[in-house]
């Protein structure tokens, strides 16, 4: 809890810092001078960015917390979006409905296969999903034949659709994300399986001597990171009108990276989901602040490593300024 | 040398570990620290290691005041520690272990010789003639702490604190360490013994002070205390004797017929009746934890027969054993009975959880009421049942798991090792609570190493000799007759 202030806390000041220094511009259509940072379009682009990483880091929290790690999700999120507008386009379909549907699939299907392999191979999660993540995308190249595949429109207009806000703006992905992490956190919270997790993930002795299914538990977390990684697809590949095999490359990284900045323990047994989203939050502010403060491009790599370090060290810090105020208090 | 506790406080989140306790421990002397499970005692033992800083008081040498900001201090002013958990690089030898602080060597290059050397030296001090070339992970528990006591003496320490040294000792060895904890205060070093076992109290000590609750209860020399005073001044209230059963049980509940294992035990045939209390006895290694083991499902190789209240129970998988009505409170509780990062409502609930929800939704409520019924019940000492067990004392961790299992109401009881490293008070506490289980019909499987324990507690031993069946005893069984029958003697 005092963790996710904290992290809160950076976000509000980077704003603060963004509001103030990123400068503004005039608005075409009413003529007056807005900030370049606050203003409904920038914030509901920065949020839909966010959602693509803050749904897999949902998932990528649970299985960090039973203890696994998922390296393969950025490669379901390509396969993912590559399957779904294959088989729109071979058969013809248009509905937004059916292409979620098919993106969930593939997702789920590839999360069945991740989980499987890491509750009977009783080989490292890591192995398992650093063999898959390179098998996903192999796939994905090989039935694109490595072309990008347009996406119908009426899936476009779905993922683009305004809803009650103005025209240009558009927050179906960041509803999606909202969704998907109130659901997530139930999960971890709030429910058997999500206690088990926590369980499996604190001590794996302990759970299997007090008799949880260990196998499920595990299998199940791969599972939801499937299942995240195809809503991530499906929001991806309509919002930019198509999918390439080439897709989410490297994005296992960042949704590790929020997970752990928001608090998330490799070690496992530790975690919150809105902590993830905050983690995923923050880096998309650091990103979108490089563009916004005009600093070099070329630095991202460099300010996200940093950043993601430092993050990481003042959250301990803090942890262990509270302990000693709580032993003095 | 003469090392001062003067009005020495600290806190640790939620406790007061010691407040305002000042003893003085003289050269030549063994001075005992007891107390129960949080009393304080191991705490005092570290102020005064300089593994913790004190918030008020100091710790003084010969009268004069010291401040030590690292273990590390501590030692070159001559006050080492023996760990309770032992602490070494596993995978390094016994000489690397000993001299990590200050490896010899010319411009950064290891002189392995020399290290071989003084290791061998040191070692030479406390009589033992271990391999400093040996892998530390390969030395037994006992020989492992003789390297902690030869690290000390080698680096010159003129005070030794022990901190529960033989809690995972065999007999000889705590005989063998004890017997050089007297030899090395002979010799001149001051040795600071802190542990709850009364026995070795008796055996060692010069001196004892008691804790209680972090404050000072008293020193006393030893000849003017007697178990039951230093008891009385421990827990601070007299303990309810023990009660003998009335031998009336009902029907068998646990059935175990032919049940084996390759390589852990063959052939245990036994019954437990409504009521009963069934002791497993042996040494260690006699193969008492894993019949538990195989009865409980975790043995995936066990073979034979297990029935429960009539219904037979196919073995391999906890989940059946705990459908069936099995528990199982483990021997290693932080291993295998708790997750120490979860508070004791999660911990508590782990084994009833499908019980507790609906549709995987959890019902909390039902869970703290649950949780908070059981802990009550067993009079678990913590702030709230959100409070994370891995801060809570040996006893209060161990009713936990007890309240875990209690909770799922199941007809039989495997107890492995319930008393382990809990203090007295809490284990009185424990007894009654396992006696309590047995009179309201639970059949109880008991496996324990503490004789009297088990001649407290159990209706008949069955004794396991190298996985076999060997023996069983009533009751009125004496100690020598368990003992020979343990040992094949």
């Amino acid at each position: 809890m005092m963790q996710q202030v904290g992290l809160l806390a950076v976000i509000l000041l980077l704003s603060l810092v963004l509001v103030r220094f990123s400068g503004t511009h005039v608005d075409r259509e009413t003529g007056q001078t807005v900030s370049n940072f606050f203003n409904p379009g920038s914030l509901v682009q920065i949020l839909t960015e966010t959602s693509f990483f803050a749904i897999m880091a949902v998932g990528m929290t649970l299985v960090i917390v039973s203890g696994g790690i998922d390296l393969s999700i950025g490669s379901v999120y390509a396969l993912a979006g590559v399957g779904m507008a294959l088989t729109m386009r071979a058969a013809g379909w248009d509905s937004p409905w059916l292409a979620l549907a098919l993106c969930i699939g593939f997702g789920l299907l590839a999360g069945v296969l991740n989980g499987t392999m890491v509750a009977t191979l009783g080989v490292h999660p890591f192995i398992v999903t650093l063999g898959t993540m390179w098998v996903f995308r192999g796939v994905a190249f090989v039935v694109s034949k490595a072309e990008s595949v347009l996406v119908p429109g009426p899936v476009t207009d779905f993922a683009k659709n305004p809803l009650f806000l103005g025209k240009g703006l558009t927050p179906v992905p960041a509803i999606v994300m909202g969704l998907f992490i109130l659901g997530g956190a139930l999960y971890l919270n709030r429910t058997t399986m999500g206690r088990r997790v926590l369980a499996v993930g604190g001590n794996a002795d302990a759970a299997r001597y007090a008799g949880l299914p260990i196998p499920y538990i595990l299998a199940g977390v791969y599972v939801i990171a499937g299942l995240g990684a195809g809503i991530a697809a499906f929001l991806g590949a309509a919002y930019f009108g198509s999918a390439s095999s080439a897709d989410a490359n490297g994005y296992e990284l960042y949704v590790i990276a929020s997970a752990v900045v928001g608090g998330v323990s490799l070690n496992g047994g530790r975690g919150t989901v809105t902590g993830a989203f905050l983690g995923a939050l923050l880096i998309v502010l650091i990103r979108t602040g490089i563009r916004l403060l005009r600093l070099d491009q070329n630095y991202e790599w460099i300010i996200i490593g940093a950043a993601i370090i430092i993050a990481v060290v003042l959250d301990r810090l803090g942890a262990r300024l509270l302990e000693k105020r709580m032993v003095n208090g | 040398m003469k090392v001062s506790a003067v009005g020495l406080s600290k806190r640790f989140p939620g406790v007061q570990a010691l407040s305002d306790i000042s003893v003085d421990f003289l050269p030549g002397e063994v001075h005992a620290i007891c107390g129960e499970n949080g009393a304080g005692k191991s705490t005092l033992g570290k102020v005064l290691a300089g593994l913790y800083a004190p918030e008020q008081g100091h710790v003084a040498l010969d009268d004069k005041p010291v401040r030590f900001s690292s273990p590390r201090e501590a030692q070159a002013a001559g006050i080492s520690i023996v760990h309770q958990e032992l602490l070494f690089a596993e995978n390094l030898t016994v000489a690397d272990n000993l001299l990590l602080g200050e490896i010899p060597n010319q411009f950064g290059w290891v002189s392995d010789r020399q290290m071989l050397d003084t290791a061998r030296r040191w070692l030479e001090k406390v009589g033992s003639d271990i391999d400093p070339s040996m892998e530390v992970a390969k030395l037994s528990v006992s020989k492992q702490q003789l390297v902690q006591i030869a690290g000390g003496i080698g680096r010159g320490a003129k005070v030794l604190i022990f901190d529960e040294p033989t809690s995972s000792l065999t007999a000889t060895e705590a005989t063998a360490l004890l017997g050089l904890i007297r030899e090395l205060s002979a010799a001149g070093t001051t040795c600071l013994y802190v542990s709850h076992r009364l026995d070795e109290i008796f055996a060692i000590a010069d001196r004892v002070t008691v804790l209680r609750d972090g404050a000072w209860v008293g020193t006393k020399p030893i000849a003017e205390v007697t178990p039951g005073s230093l008891v009385q001044m421990m827990v601070g209230r007299e303990l309810l004797a023990s009660s003998e059963g009335d031998g009336a049980f009902g029907e068998p509940v646990l059935e175990v017929r032919g049940l084996s294992s390759v390589g852990r035990f063959r052939d245990i045939s036994l019954t437990v009746r409504a009521g009963e209390i069934v002791g497993l006895a042996g040494l260690v290694g006699a193969g008492r934890t894993e019949v538990c083991e195989a009865i409980f499902g975790v043995d995936r190789r066990a073979t034979g027969s297990v029935s429960v209240a009539g219904k037979s129970l196919v073995l391999g998988s906890p989940q059946r054993s705990i459908a069936a009505g099995v528990a199982l409170v483990p021997e290693d509780r932080k291993r295998h009975g708790l997750v120490l990062g979860m508070t004791i409502r999660h911990n508590g609930s782990m084994a009833v959880l499908p019980r507790l929800s609906t549709l995987g939704w959890l019902n909390r409520a039902a869970e703290s009421r649950t949780v908070r019924e059981f802990t009550d019940r067993l009079r678990v000492k913590a702030p709230s049942i959100e409070s994370v067990v891995g801060g809570l004392s040996g006893g209060n961790q161990q009713k936990v798991v007890l309240a875990k299992w209690l909770a799922t109401d199941a007809a039989v009881l495997l107890i492995d090792e319930p008393t382990r490293g809990v203090d007295v008070g809490a284990k009185v506490e424990i007894h009654g609570l396992i006696r309590e289980a047995a009179a309201s019909g639970k059949a109880v499987l008991l496996v324990s190493s503490d004789m009297p324990e088990l001649r407290a507690l159990c209706d008949r031993m069955i004794v396991l000799r190298e996985g076999v069946q060997v023996a069983e005893l009533g009751r009125a069984a004496s100690e020598t007759e368990i003992l020979s029958a343990m040992a094949g003697v």
